[in-house]
C-alpha cells in the first residue's frame, strides 16, 4: 500500500522534459515486428483434433451401439437354446419317470419277477428260489378310476312305462316321452333319458 | 499529454462496459438456470424423476434359481426349469391393450381385466403379466402376438418349480404355490436352504436394447443349495403303487409304509396314501399335504409286542423257548384280555406267543418286568420321541409316563394298546433289532441341512445308542421268523422263497367314533420286519388305517404290502439269500 503510493507520487515528480525521454525510452525497448508464427497451420491443426475427436467419439458410440445389439441378439439366442435344453432335460425326465418306464415295460408284457434269484458269476449256481413270473404277479400301475361325486351322478331315474302293445308307439319314443315328463333339466335330462331307454331294454 | 489521459480513461471505460454487459448476460442466463432449477428441484420433484425414469429406465429382479430336491441317487425329485415371466411395456401395449389381453387371458389363465389395467399402466415401462410360465409356452404366445404387430411384450427368466415324477414323494416333499411360496412339506422346512436370494437390475433401454454407458447397475441373484434325501425313487414309487393298490382293496382310510435300510437308519421309501400330484398340489385337499406317517399316531398294536418281549429277553427274564401257559382269556382289574382267536387253556413258547400273537400270552410273560424297567425299554425304542427327521407336523406320540401305570394299562401297553407312535417311530423302533440291538436314529436328508427352525438333520448328525444286546437282537429275529413260516405264524403270505424273513403282524383297535373309546373306532393294520433275519439289510414298516373289508388283518392285509415293497428292494439292491438254515423253534409244548 505505501510502495504503491511512494511510486505515484514519484511519478508526480518526474520533470516534465524528463516525461517525454522516458515515453520515447519506454517506445524504443519493446521490439518492434516481431516475427509472429504463421496462424493458419495452427488453426488447421486445432480443427483436425476436434474433428477426430468427434468422429473419433461418434465411430466408438456407434461401436459401442453395434456392439449392444450383438449382445442382445447374442443373449436372445442364449436364452432360446436354454429354453430348449430345458425342454429337452424335461422331456428326459418325463421318459425316466418309473411310472411311464413301469407303463412301457408293462406294455412289452414284463413284470417283475415273484421271488428273488440270482446267478453266482464265480460259480454259475443259481441262489434263490426262481419263480416264473405271471399275469397274476403283475403289481397295479394305473391310478384306480376316480368315481364322480353325488352331484355329478344322480341315481339313475327308471321310468316304468306300460308294456307296449302291438301297433303302440315304438319304444324310442317312450323313451323321449319319459323325459318330456321328467322335471330334470340340462345334464339331468339326458341321465333321465338313458335311464328312460335302459328300462324300456 | 491530457489528450493521451483522456484516451486511456476511455479506453478503460469501453472494457468497463463490455464487462458490465457480460456480467449482465451472465446474470440473466444464470438467473434463468436458477429459475428452472427452483421449478425442477422445489416444485414438483417427484413428477421429473418419475419422468425421467419412464424414459427407458428398466427396474427388474433377477430371481434366484430355487435348490433342487434330489433323490439318494442324483435323481431330481423337484427341479427349477426355466420358466419365464411375460412383462410388458404399457407405453406400447397400451394402443392394442384389448386385443393383447384378450390372447394373454386365454393361453396363460389369466384374469382379463387385471391384464387389461397392467397393460394400461400409466407411467411405467415394466409391468408383469405372468409369472412362472414354461418358457416354451411364454415365448411362443409372445413370438404369436408379436408377429401379429402387437408389441411391447417381452419374457424374462423366471425359474419355475416341477416335479417331474408327479405324486412320487409328494407327501414328503409338499409344493410350491401360486405365488411361489413353500406350502407344506421339505420346500417348507429347508425354504432357507433352497430359495436363495434374489438380485436386481436397473438399466436403461433403447429399442428394446440396453444403452450402453447408460445408467446400470446390477445385484448379482444368489443361487439356493441342493437338498439331497436318502429316498430312493424308484424304491419309492413302488411303495406308493403297492401301497395305493392295498388301501384301496381293503377300503381302508388311508395308509403308510416306510423301508429303511437298516445300518445307517436312511428311509429309503416313505409311501403315504392318499397322496397328490405336487406339481398342482393346490388343488388337492389339504390334509393330504403332509405325510400322514409323521403326523398322526395311532396305537402300534401286537407289533409292539416284538419290543416288550426283546426287553424281557434282555433282562434275562424269557428265553425264545420258555414256557408259557395261555387261558382262554385273562382278567385284569375289572377288564378281560382275550386273543384274537377263541382257545382254552394252550400251551406256547414265547416263539409261539410271537408266532401266533397272543396277547394273553405277552402280558403273563411281561409280568416278570416292571413298569419303569418297561417304559425305560420303550424310550430307548424311540417311543415318544419325536424322529425329527426334518419333516413338518410331525407328532411325537403317547407314552405315558410309568408312575401313572396301572396294572391293565401295563398290559395293555405291552401287547401295544395304551401307547400311541408314528408309523415312522414305530419303524425306527424295530429297525433297533434288525440292527443288531443298536437304534439307529432315521433320517431322509442326506448329508445335513438346517430346517427353518434352525434345527440340523440328516445322515451327518445321526446318532445311535444301544437297546438290546447282540444276542437279544438274533433270538428276536429268530422268533420273529416263526411269524412267516407256514403251518406256524400269523403271516406266511409275508414271507419270500429261499430268504430267511422275520416279521411281525399287528392288528390294533383304533380309539374313535363319538364315546373316543375303542368301541368307535376300527381297526389299523399293520406288518413291520425286515430281512435277511441273521443279516438284517432292510427294515419295512407297512400300516393300513382303518380297512373295511372282512377278514383283513395284519398279516392278509398289510403283510402282502410288505413282502412286495421287501422284494423289490432285494432285488434292486441285489442282495442275496444268506444262504443259512432258517430258524426252527417250537411254538407250542
Amino acid at each position: 500500500m505505501s510502495t504503491t503510493l511512494s511510486t505515484s507520487q514519484a511519478r508526480v515528480r518526474v520533470p516534465r522534459a524528463a516525461w517525454e525521454a522516458v515515453e520515447r525510452a519506454r517506445l524504443t525497448v519493446v521490439p518492434r515486428g516481431t516475427a509472429r508464427a504463421p496462424r493458419a497451420p495452427f488453426a488447421v491443426l486445432v480443427i483436425a483434433l476436434l474433428a477426430a475427436g468427434v468422429v473419433g467419439l461418434l465411430m466408438f458410440n456407434t461401436h459401442m451401439q453395434q456392439v449392444s445389439f450383438t449382445a442382445t441378439s447374442l443373449q436372445n439366442r442364449a436364452d432360446a437354446l436354454t429354453a430348449q435344453e430345458q425342454s429337452l432335460s424335461m422331456q428326459l425326465a418325463h421318459l425316466r419317470d418309473p411310472q411311464v418306464l413301469a407303463q412301457r415295460a408293462r406294455k412289452l408284457g414284463m413284470v417283475a419277477p415273484p421271488e428273488p434269484a440270482f446267478i453266482r458269476l464265480s460259480d454259475g449256481k443259481v441262489v434263490g428260489d426262481p419263480v416264473v413270473a405271471t399275469p397274476a404277479d403283475a403289481v397295479r400301475i394305473q391310478p384306480f378310476p376316480v368315481s364322480k361325486p353325488p352331484a355329478l351322478n344322480p341315481p339313475p331315474r327308471v321310468v316304468r312305462v306300460p308294456a307296449p302293445t302291438a301297433g303302440s308307439v315304438n319304444p324310442g319314443n317312450t323313451g323321449a316321452a319319459s323325459t318330456n315328463s321328467g322335471p330334470a333339466t340340462g345334464r339331468k335330462g339326458s341321465t333321465t333319458r338313458t335311464a328312460g331307454l335302459g328300462a324300456t331294454h | 499529454m491530457t489528450y493521451q489521459r483522456r484516451e486511456r480513461r476511455s479506453l478503460r471505460g469501453a472494457s468497463t462496459v463490455r464487462l458490465r454487459a457480460a456480467l449482465v448476460v451472465i446474470t440473466m442466463v444464470l438467473s434463468v438456470f436458477g429459475v428452472r432449477l427452483f421449478e425442477l428441484q422445489g416444485l414438483d420433484p417427484q413428477a421429473y424423476a418419475a419422468k425421467a425414469a419412464s424414459m427407458g429406465l428398466v427396474r427388474a429382479v433377477l430371481p434366484a434359481a430355487r435348490g433342487e430336491i434330489l433323490d439318494r441317487n442324483g435323481q431330481p425329485l423337484a427341479e427349477s426349469v426355466a420358466g419365464e415371466m411375460v412383462v410388458a411395456d404399457p407405453t406400447r401395449t397400451k394402443a392394442h391393450a384389448e386385443a393383447i389381453a384378450k390372447v394373454l387371458a386365454r393361453r396363460l389363465h389369466l384374469d382379463y381385466f387385471d391384464v387389461l389395467d397392467r397393460l394400461t399402466m400409466p407411467n411405467t415401462r415394466f409391468q408383469y403379466i405372468a409369472r412362472r410360465v414354461p418358457s416354451t409356452l411364454a415365448t411362443s404366445v409372445v413370438d404369436s402376438l408379436t408377429a401379429r404387430g402387437y408389441e411391447g411384450l417381452a419374457t424374462r427368466r423366471d425359474p419355475l418349480r416341477v416335479y417331474p415324477d408327479k405324486d412320487v414323494a409328494a407327501n414328503l416333499l409338499g409344493f410350491l404355490n401360486a405365488e411361489g411360496q413353500p406350502a407344506a412339506g421339505l420346500e417348507q422346512t429347508f425354504q432357507n436352504e433352497l430359495a436363495g436370494k434374489d438380485g436386481s437390475e436397473t438399466y436403461e433401454v433403447g429399442d428394446g436394447n440396453k444403452i450402453p454407458l447408460g445408467e446400470n447397475s446390477e445385484v448379482a441373484p444368489v443361487n439356493g443349495k441342493d437338498v439331497r434325501l436318502t429316498i430312493d425313487r424308484d424304491v419309492q414309487w413302488y411303495a406308493q403303487r403297492v401301497l395305493r393298490t392295498a388301501v384301496h382293496n381293503a377300503r381302508a382310510d388311508s395308509g403308510a409304509a416306510i423301508a429303511l435300510d437298516s445300518r445307517t437308519g436312511e428311509v429309503l421309501a416313505l409311501a403315504d396314501y392318499p397322496t397328490f400330484d405336487a406339481n398342482h398340489g393346490s388343488n388337492a385337499p389339504e390334509g393330504d399335504w403332509g405325510s400322514r406317517a409323521l403326523s398322526n399316531v395311532y396305537e402300534p398294536g401286537s407289533v409292539e409286542k416284538v419290543l416288550t418281549t426283546s426287553a424281557l429277553i434282555n433282562e434275562g427274564l424269557v428265553g425264545p423257548r420258555t414256557r408259557i401257559t395261555v387261558p382262554g382269556e385273562l382278567r385284569i382289574q375289572d377288564r378281560t384280555i382275550h386273543d384274537y382267536w377263541p382257545h382254552g387253556r394252550i400251551h406256547l413258547t414265547l416263539a409261539g406267543v410271537i408266532a401266533l400273537s397272543s396277547n394273553i400270552g405277552t402280558v403273563l410273560a411281561a409280568r416278570a418286568i416292571g413298569a419303569h424297567k418297561l417304559a425305560g425299554y420303550l424310550h430307548a425304542f424311540g417311543l415318544g420321541q419325536r424322529t425329527d427327521v426334518g419333516v413338518p407336523g410331525e407328532s411325537p406320540g403317547i407314552l405315558s409316563p410309568p408312575g401313572q401305570w396301572t396294572p391293565i394299562r401295563k398290559a395293555n401297553i405291552a401287547f401295544g394298546q395304551g401307547v400311541s407312535v408314528n408309523a415312522l417311530q414305530m419303524a425306527a423302533a424295530v429297525n433297533t433289532l434288525a440292527n443288531k440291538g443298536e437304534y439307529v436314529s432315521p433320517s431322509i436328508v442326506e448329508g445335513r441341512a438346517t430346517t427353518a427352525d434352525g434345527q440340523v438333520v440328516g445322515t451327518d448328525v445321526t446318532t445311535r445308542h444301544r437297546v438290546v444286546s447282540r444276542a437279544t437282537a438274533a433270538k428276536e429275529a429268530r422268533m420273529m421268523e416263526m411269524v412267516v413260516t407256514q403251518g406256524k405264524g400269523t403271516a406266511p403270505a409275508a414271507g419270500i422263497a429261499g430268504y430267511r424273513v422275520a416279521g411281525k403282524t399287528g392288528t390294533a383297535q383304533e380309539v374313535g367314533g363319538a364315546c373316543n373309546c375303542y368301541a368307535g373306532g376300527g381297526y389299523d393294520v399293520s406288518f413291520a420286519g425286515f430281512a435277511p433275519a441273521d443279516n438284517p439289510r432292510f427294515t419295512v414298516y407297512v400300516v393300513i388305517k382303518h380297512p373295511r373289508v372282512g377278514g383283513a388283518g395284519g398279516g392278509a392285509t398289510a403283510g402282502p404290502v410288505f413282502r412286495q415293497i421287501l422284494d423289490y428292494l432285494l432285488q434292486k439292491y441285489a442282495v442275496p439269500p444268506t444262504g443259512t438254515r432258517p430258524a426252527h423253534l417250537p411254538v407250542n409244548w
